[in-house]
């Protein structure tokens, strides 16, 4: 990495707004991710924190506004080339391949990473794909439950498989959207371990609500509300903002 | 999975040693019928690799079959071609239309999908009849005396010989079942199957849905017209008939009941309605009330269909 791949931000959002209707649900979000970081996404329900991170993966597109990925433009990329360019976002509500088998669901992820030329679309290495699936099953404990079906695994599980299916892309940016939500608290604290250990080789965008793990992941937090970003700091800073504890408090 | 090759090789490879060995020991009248059947088989056998593993369904069809068909009786009759050149013209024909209709089709999904395949299908029904002139479909047309015999080697191949009829039926169902087999495993199968389990997930890992819609109706189009264009062949006949919405109903209809998403299930759906409507057809002359009693049963009873009930049953490892 040389000095100006370290100037220019892994994610920019410039101006980004998204009006659905009448209602404004993201405005004008200035918005940067720095490699490497794990960053905090935080806000009220109804803020826009699925809204603006769903413009950044290409599932909704921009009103007006630029995303900028590395430095390249994106704006207009199709959702499907921005997960290839490293961008992958696990869904809010669970969004596994129900009626598949654990490894299968897996498989479609690690396959979509490995098949690089025309011809591995009509044969691929299966034996490899196996492993690679093995592997990263291992990574978030459900090794043992290929054979089942998805949509039969418990919620916290599910979760997990998400998270597995993400991780067999390799991305650069991985978007969690509220992760934990519904999970055990042995669950959450595996959950942390296992995110920090990731983070070692991707920047994790983590839309949470759960503070215990914003603040024992993040070293910098992003809140939102009523579609505007309305403060940017470290654990302590976003704590001491009036205008955070407004939102959260009450005046 | 693996460990599963062999016997799911093993079946298929035994099935159409059977319908090779089943030419000898039946009577003229079921060579012919179940000659007939195996290209509907090949037919709806295409038509599942759209419904059954993509999750799309299409009412459009009989313009690919009918695209094969014509794109082959057509040339056969006013060019005097030999009748390998007429099917690839008709196999060509059905490529490009199926591209043209999925590019615009494609835009679409789940019910819109269904009532603008259909449309564009009505559109081509309608222009068999409306150029009758050129195409004579109202009548329709034979093709005896057009079909000259193929020589391949020293061995001389009469296309009016129903021994050569059935084994080019043969041949057609077996490579199209080939075609899907190795179709459905392969690493574009596995995106099929995802697509039609859930398509934002699919585009979200990183997948163009479009792109493979697109291939696999283009696929699904090709085998459609090949059918349609040995179905010509093999009975001697080009009519419009082919291209009404009957037979864009068949082979969604062979599918339910053989299985959608099996590779079986179009050849036992298509061989069972054919011999359920031949014998009620002995009996009543309102055999489709018979069929229609027999859908709805099966329908509610074995939702997905006579194969996918025995793979849910008895054998996971079906493809």
């Amino acid at each position: 990495m040389g000095a100006v791949a370290a100037l220019i931000a892994l994610l920019q959002t410039r101006a980004l707004a998204k009006t659905f209707g009448g209602v404004e649900a993201v405005r004008s979000a200035d918005f940067r991710v720095e490699r490497g970081e794990i960053r905090a996404l935080i806000g009220p329900n109804g803020a826009g924190k699925t809204t603006l991170v769903s413009m950044i993966c290409g599932r909704i597109v921009p009103t007006s506004g630029r995303i900028l990925f590395k430095g390249r433009d994106i704006t207009r990329t199709q959702a499907f080339h921005r997960a290839a360019f490293g961008i992958v976002y696990t869904f809010q509500i669970s969004s596994v391949f129900r009626n598949l088998t654990v490894h299968e669901n897996v498989a479609i992820a690690v396959q979509r990473r490995v098949m690089r030329r025309a011809w591995d679309r009509i044969a691929l290495d299966q034996q490899a794909l196996a492993s690679e699936v093995q592997h990263a099953l291992a990574q978030t404990g459900l090794a043992g439950l290929g054979g089942r079906l998805a949509g039969s695994l418990p919620h916290g599980h599910q979760k997990l498989l998400e998270v597995s299916m993400a991780l067999a892309l390799q991305p650069e940016l991985l978007i969690l959207d509220e992760p934990t939500q519904g999970l055990t608290r042995e669950e959450i604290a595996a959950f942390s371990r296992f995110m920090r250990a990731i983070a070692e080789g991707t920047t994790i965008l983590l839309i949470e609500h759960d503070m215990q793990v914003v603040l024992d992941l993040s070293r910098r937090i992003t809140v939102m509300d009523q579609g505007r970003i309305i403060a940017e700091g470290t654990p302590a800073e976003i704590e001491a903002n009036r205008e955070v504890q407004r939102v959260y408090l009450g005046p | 999975m693996n460990d599963h090759r062999r016997p799911v090789l093993a079946i298929h490879a035994a099935l159409i040693a059977v319908l090779a060995g089943l030419q000898v020991v039946i009577p003229p009248f079921h060579h012919t019928l179940v000659a007939r059947i195996m290209v509907l088989a090949a037919y709806a056998t295409g038509y599942n690799l759209l419904l059954g593993y993509t999750g799309l369904m299409s009412l459009g069809h009989a313009m690919f079959f009918a695209a094969g068909m014509y794109g082959t009786g057509l040339p056969l009759l006013y060019l005097g071609l030999g009748a390998p050149q007429a099917v690839l013209i008709g196999v060509a024909a059905s490529i490009v239309l199926s591209t043209a209709v999925g590019m615009l089709t494609l835009r679409t999904s789940g019910v819109s999908f269904l009532i603008v395949t259909l449309m564009f299908a009505q559109v081509f029904y309608l222009s068999t009849l409306y150029f009758n002139r050129f195409t004579l479909g109202d009548q329709g047309f034979v093709l005896s005396g057009h079909l000259h015999p193929i020589t391949i080697g020293p061995i001389r191949f009469a296309l009016t010989d129903p021994a050569v009829r059935y084994n080019l039926a043969l041949a057609t169902f077996g490579g199209c079942l080939g075609l899907s087999l190795w179709l459905v495993r392969s690493p574009i199968g596995r995106v099929l199957v995802a697509i039609r389990e859930n398509e934002d997930r699919t585009r979200l890992l990183g997948y163009n849905p479009f792109a493979y819609k697109l291939l696999v109706l283009v696929i699904s189009g090709a085998v459609s017209g090949l059918c349609g264009s040995v179905y010509a062949v093999i009975t001697s006949y080009v009519g419009a008939s082919f291209a009404a919405i009957l037979y864009s109903i068949y082979p969604l209809l062979w599918t339910l009941l053989g299985g959608p998403g099996t590779t079986l299930g179009p050849l036992v759906g298509a061989a069972a309605m054919t011999y359920t409507v031949e014998v009620a057809s002995r009996f009543t002359s309102s055999y489709l009330i018979v069929v229609g009693g027999a859908l709805v049963i099966l329908v509610m009873r074995f939702p997905s269909g006579i194969v996918g009930g025995i793979r849910r049953r008895w054998a996971p490892w079906l493809p």
